[in-house]
């Protein structure tokens, strides 16, 4: 007999995730059968960016996200720079990456204990630990005391992390220096050394901390190497670019269909959209997402989530960490649940070790901001990796202001709902067949759901209400 | 858990001037620490960015481990917080309840609150009712219905506060801040984000029964006093009119430290590692009613 089981809300993690699992006995093994992934939550941040001043871009979007603002403030300055065909000086390209990067590493440890580690292990008998459910939590004891401890000590981390992002960001969350044209930070000897303290301790974390803490959780749930596979098909737009004009980054963009080592290159016109199962009118078939705004109808018969569902020749895309490492062939062991976990923490030191030699490449006195004239019309975009996976901004610029700004987040392509021919997103695949040891306390859903650091505010962030006809007017992701 | 409430009044001890305590205020913090009963803290988050959240997770005691989540975990019972809960579904939404039934709690807002569409554009949780029936409750409607029954209600950032980000123009889902929703005067620690000590000083007075006086704003008169341009460092020097120069007054550049209440010369950010100025970047005026203004710096104004 299936059981339909609502998850709602669905907490740590950014924004407002509702999830819906039918349970069911199959072969003998209680598990998942069927999952719908719903986000709740609507601002608008692409209407409120219209008519806007151009250099307003970074500070409004960063505000789209409190985890990863440095990867929206990075995404616009970039789409800015490619509208004025002005690449930021070297200085400038290097204090981005420094601060983007030292979000990575407080994203990634706050994603580790802070968000994800309570499903896996038997916390004290006090908020925010309890009240929890019980259900499968195998680590306990002196092993959980352990972890509890080291959630404490990450706190610690990953606020350093965010002082040591400040030496060039100003200040996190929302750093203020991300400006079109460069960086206003201005370096110098004193403020690099102060930086490489902070990264040699954080360093250190990673590597005695972090790194051996993943592999606990994962040697005391070996089965969840296999569990939340998902499409197996990964997606990254690259990020920290190596040189003034991208070509080379710290992470290479690309695409890997079904865990193929094989990694093909990233085409951007083989991103298009579906709107079967989501609450907006439209065609049926995939549309590339420059085929213009669409209308979304609420209710609507067979649609269950906000989301549109972004996919690439047709297939349902992965992004994140596991798809950065593995498009750029740093980590295939595999695609899983805890595959997801190690994969963040090789990536949190490959980051951080990056940065220790960035540091040594800024050159004082050389300048950090090239002044430019915006173009009053124009267009471009900015295409890098959020922590929890490929981000693009693209705008339209007109009579001196932003006429149409978009946003494409990594959660749009994991949470995305089913498509014309029934594919279902990246996560909602991932929940098929997750055993549930007690349906009453699925802490095995939370585990997959988890694993991808879903942000739902990024990933629903467009509507235009009408409200007489109760329909929304959206300008979801397009023109590519 | 290693950390204990000891730590944050040590906490509060180094940092009583910053803060604006007395030696009295310290001493009834202390008293309320020790209390067993730790005041009930609800944390709800709306329409916003959990940026006010991350914000709170950077205060830091400069002598041990002790951070922000110490006084949320440690010094009070904090029932319900969407991003740090180890609860989710039924189990979360029943935590918030048991507050709402007990009454006299502190309710934290961080987001606005959208009213469009009856509030359908942000659903707070799922439930099932009385007779079994699972119904969605709205954030408008947990909002206002939580307020009803708090001690006092604290909205953190400028989306609660003011509506905020999420109320820009054209403000698509219709955001309100939560004493518009609520029809109650909040105190408004506002900022995008608000500084941690910021929010901390507001949480401790409450602790310490304190009332809050607050200016026509609402926010707390013992932070926001002063405008940036005030106490700036910078106030004195030359001006620049180019963008990543070090040291200059950036007037000319569209700061809007002189029309912004804030005590971010005194405070830093970030454990004192900087602040937006310090980087040579204007000040945005996050911690005004009137933001995001456009263009967010002035000089067009």
């Amino acid at each position: 007999m299936p059981t339909i089981r609502t998850i709602d809300p669905v907490t740590r993690l950014e924004g407002h995730l509702k999830i819906n699992v039918t349970i069911d006995t199959v072969n003998g093994k209680q598990q998942v059968t069927e999952a719908k992934a719903t986000g709740t939550l609507f601002r608008g941040f692409e209407q409120i960016l219209a008519g806007r001043d151009p250099s307003d871009a970074p500070h409004i979007t960063q505000r789209v996200c409190g985890v990863c603002p440095v990867s929206h403030g990075m995404a616009a300055v970039m789409t800015l720079d490619a509208c004025a065909k002005t690449p930021a000086p070297a200085n400038a390209r290097i204090l981005r990456n420094l601060v983007l990067g030292s979000n990575y590493v407080q994203s990634h440890i706050l994603h580790f204990y802070h968000l994800a580690l309570m499903d896996f292990v038997e916390g004290p008998d006090m908020p925010p630990w309890k009240p929890s459910w019980g259900a499968d939590k195998r680590i306990t004891g002196a092993a959980a005391a352990k972890l509890v401890g080291n959630y404490v000590a990450a706190l610690d981390m990953r606020r350093k992390a965010h002082e040591m992002g400040a030496i060039f960001g100003g200040r996190l969350p929302h750093p203020p220096t991300f400006i079109p044209g460069g960086i206003t930070a201005v370096p110098k000897a004193t403020a690099i050394a102060q930086f490489t303290t902070y990264l040699a301790e954080l360093t250190a974390f990673i590597k005695n901390v972090y790194i051996p803490d993943v592999e606990a959780v994962a040697a005391a749930y070996p089965d969840y190497s296999t569990i939340g596979r998902g499409t197996g098909n990964l997606l990254a737009f690259g990020v920290f670019d190596q040189d003034a004009t991208g070509s080379t980054k710290l992470l290479r963009s690309g695409v890997a269909l079904a865990g193929s080592t094989t990694i093909k290159a990233l085409s951007v016109p083989a991103i298009t959209e579906n709107v079967t199962s989501s609450w907006y009118v439209g065609a049926a078939q995939d549309l590339p997402p420059a085929q213009g705004d669409t209308t979304p109808v609420y209710p609507k018969s067979g649609a269950y989530s906000w989301l549109k569902a972004p996919r690439y020749s047709g297939a349902p895309y992965e992004a994140g960490p596991l798809a950065r490492m593995w498009i750029n062939g740093d980590y295939r062991k595999g695609i899983s649940v805890t595959d997801r976990h190690r994969a963040r923490a090789a990536e949190a030191l490959k980051v951080a070790t990056a940065m220790k030699t960035w540091l040594g490449q800024i050159k004082v006195g050389q300048p950090v901001y090239t002044q430019y004239q915006m173009p009053s019309s124009a267009s471009g975009y900015g295409l890098t990796e959020a922590p929890r996976g490929a981000l693009g901004h693209w705008a339209t610029l007109s009579g001196g202001k932003i006429s149409r700004y978009q946003i494409i987040t990594p959660t749009c392509w994991n949470a995305s709902p089913r498509d014309l021919s029934g594919k279902r997103g990246p996560m909602e695949q991932a929940l098929i067949g997750t055993p549930i040891s007690n349906i009453n306390e699925p802490n095995e859903v939370l585990r997959v759901i988890h694993s991808y650091d879903p942000c739902l505010s990024c990933a629903v962030h467009v509507m235009r209400p009408d409200e007489d006809k109760k329909l929304f007017a959206v300008a979801l992701p397009h023109a590519l | 858990m290693q950390i204990n409430r000891r730590d944050f009044v040590r906490y509060c001890s180094a940092s009583a001037a910053a803060l604006g305590l007395s030696a009295t205020e310290l001493g009834a913090l202390e008293e309320a620490m020790a209390n067993p009963a730790a005041p009930t803290v609800l944390w709800l988050e709306g329409a916003g960015c959990s940026g006010c959240s991350v914000s709170l997770l950077n205060r830091i005691s400069p002598t041990g481990p002790t951070t922000a989540g110490d006084l949320l975990i440690n010094s009070v019972n904090l029932a319900y917080h969407p991003t740090l809960m180890s609860a989710s579904g039924e189990l979360a939404v029943a935590a918030a309840n048991r507050a709402y039934t007990a009454g006299g709690y502190v309710l934290v807002v961080e987001g606005a609150v959208p009213t469009k569409f009856g509030g359908e554009t942000c659903v707070a949780w799922t439930y099932t009712d009385s007779s079994g029936i699972v119904r969605e409750e709205t954030f408008q409607a947990a909002v206002k219905r939580l307020a009803s029954r708090a001690a006092a209600v604290v909205s953190v950032g400028n989306c609660a506060s003011f509506g905020g980000m999420s109320a820009a123009p054209p403000n698509p889902t219709g955001a309100v801040s939560v004493a518009t929703a609520t029809g109650k005067p909040t105190i408004n620690v506002a900022g995008c984000p608000p500084h941690p000590d910021w929010m901390i000083w507001t949480f401790v007075q409450l602790l310490t029964g304190k009332l809050v006086s607050t200016d026509t704003k609402g926010r707390p008169t013992g932070v926001y006093s002063r405008t940036v341009h005030s106490r700036c460092p910078r106030r004195e020097t030359d001006e620049t009119g180019q963008f990543g120069r070090d040291g200059y007054c950036l007037e000319e550049l569209g700061c809007r430290g002189p029309e912004t209440v804030a005590p971010c010369p005194v405070t830093f950010w970030n454990n004192g590692v900087n602040w937006c100025i310090g980087a040579n970047a204007p000040c945005i005026g996050c911690t005004e009613p009137s933001f995001p203004q456009s263009p967010l710096m002035g000089g067009d104004d």
